[in-house]
């Protein structure tokens, strides 16, 4: 008798459990569905609204403030004939050169800055002084002195996202937890393990909040060197667009720029959580 | 024989956040033996977590000398194993990596270490937990790994620092019953650093008293109870008593 009810009580807590569990899940899954439709209908709702800019005031004239339908008729043969992504492959190109290249450095400088205070000291006005010049002042400095070769763009490119990067591994790697420092000092660690297997993986998030930073700059400042002196690019293409009168592929550009300033940014937290699973935001 | 750590006279002076000079320890002197689990016991401010930075090789004491192993100590090693409060875990490594650390930097081979860290972990009950993060793991488990990984470089001295005080009270009981295990099964000396009169009870074959302005060394006192210790019992309650005594004296 007893086990009979003791039976039916699993049974019973079985099938609750199951009805709960599919419910969450259901749930969950209308909350996905949800959101991402209106996700798509904001997008299409701020269409429709450019859209039917014409209609609503006739006196804006559709040469300076296209319609997406005109914009689109613009983008579809530029983006099959090759134009598109060929400037998008040279900006890219361009950034991510750039970036890499301050990443090494101001992740070495972060370093070196922060563990000896001979370079701490010497370097501090330099870093704070320079850091405060926005890089886009040096654009025509750079024109002047490199041309608008690829080489002038990506100095450019670095210089802007050396900055934050320096700033955050300098922070980081300073106020590594004294713990941390302890404990690896009595696990035997010399000073080379301390670095890389302690002190660098402590500073990670402020790293990472860095080059996330500098992702963003080294976006703008791209942009400034190919609207001063290019040849092809996004930028480039839509400084064509300002002097042809055509807003259309000025749209183009922007949207672009938007795009893949999104992509990259997710392209960032999707490694981070890849390569780092033990950090949790 | 000479004991296995050596404080002798032992002044260590700090600066204050005003600006002025605070010893921390004066004068202290104390003899640990080989194989001998001594509390370390006082309100803040007695220097008891200093004295324990003193033999870690943390710092080195404004006067007197501290010696381990008939040698003066110099900088920290993992013949001297440190448990600390907490925090002190590496995030970014799994459990057995963080117990593996230590083999590493010895260069010890990756499965040879493998294998001792899974036996490390196993002692202290935690051979299910070897592939999860700090941050999955709960505040005594974490403990757990931290015990571990200080004792599988089989140190001759394990100096804990309250490693206990931020778990909940029922965990806490279950740390301390496992460390005296340990304790027991490997033969390490322990110096635990604790302001709680229950845990040096239960824990401790002596117990230093200390008492602050400056820190130093009121009482020593020698508890012939033995292990494993019941809290229920007459001697357990009458030895809290003495030693809370001797703390509020």
């Amino acid at each position: 008798m007893a086990v009979d009810t003791s039976a039916a009580e699993t049974t019973h807590r079985v099938e609750l459990e199951t009805a709960f569990l599919d419910g969450r899940h259901r749930a969950r899954r209308r909350l996905f569905l949800l959101r991402a439709g209106l996700n798509l209908c904001g997008v299409a709702l701020f269409l429709l609204a450019w859209e039917s800019v014409p209609w609503l005031f006739p006196s804006i004239n559709p040469v300076l403030f296209p319609t997406p339908s005109l914009v689109f008729a613009t983008f579809w043969p530029m983006l099959t004939s090759g134009e598109i992504p060929v400037n998008i492959a040279v900006s890219v190109r361009r950034a991510a050169t750039g970036f890499l290249l301050a990443t090494v450095l101001g992740i070495a400088a972060g370093v070196f800055t922060a563990r000896s205070r001979l370079t701490e000291y010497l370097t501090e006005p330099l870093l704070h002084g320079f850091r405060s010049v926005p890089v886009i002042a040096l654009v025509p400095l750079s024109v002047l002195w490199f041309g608008i070769g690829e080489g002038a763009k990506v100095a450019l490119v670095a210089t802007g996202a050396f900055f934050p990067i320096w700033i955050a591994t300098f922070i980081g790697v300073r106020d590594v937890n004294l713990v941390y420092l302890r404990s690896a000092a009595c696990l035997g660690a010399g000073p080379l393990a301390t670095m890389f297997l302690v002190v660098l993986p402590a500073a990670l998030p402020l790293i990472l909040a860095g080059l996330r930073q500098s992702m963003a700059i080294s976006l703008i400042v791209l942009v400034a060197a190919e609207l001063s002196g290019a040849t092809s690019g996004v930028a480039y293409m839509m400084s064509m667009g300002h002097q042809l009168f055509r807003v259309d592929i000025m749209f183009i550009g922007l949207l672009l720029l938007g795009t893949l300033g999104f992509a990259f940014d997710r392209l960032f937290v999707w490694l981070t959580r890849r390569l780092f699973p033990w950090y949790v935001n | 024989m000479a004991s296995l750590i050596e404080v002798e006279g032992v002044s260590q002076i700090f600066e204050t956040r005003e600006g002025k000079a605070n010893w921390a320890l004066w004068q202290v002197s104390l003899e640990i033996e080989a194989g001998e689990f001594v509390c370390l016991i006082g309100p803040s401010g007695c220097g008891k977590t200093t004295l324990l930075h003193l033999i870690a090789g943390f710092m080195k004491p404004s006067e007197g000398s501290v010696r381990f192993a008939g040698a003066p100590v110099g900088e920290p090693s993992p013949d001297r194993g440190v448990v600390f409060q907490e925090y002190a875990l590496f995030g970014w490594m799994t459990a057995r990596q963080n117990v593996e650390f230590g083999l590493r930097m010895r260069g010890m081979g990756r499965a040879e270490r493998r294998e001792k860290a899974r036996e490390a972990l196993a002692r202290v009950g935690l051979e299910r937990a070897l592939e999860r993060y700090p941050h999955e793991l709960s505040g005594g488990m974490r403990q757990r790994v931290a015990v571990a990984r200080a004792l599988v470089n089989e140190p001759r001295v394990l100096l804990m620092d309250e490693p206990f005080a931020a778990v909940d009270a029922i965990t806490r009981t279950t740390l301390q019953d496992d460390l005296v295990r340990l304790w027991q099964q490997t033969g390490v000396s322990v110096v635990f650093v604790t302001h709680n009169v229950d845990e040096a009870a239960f824990l401790a074959q002596r117990v230093v008293v200390m008492r602050p302005h400056p820190g130093s060394i009121k009482r020593s006192m020698n508890i012939d109870l033995p292990y494993p210790r019941q809290r229920s019992s007459a001697e357990f309650a009458q030895l809290y008593a003495h030693l809370g005594e001797a703390l509020g004296e």
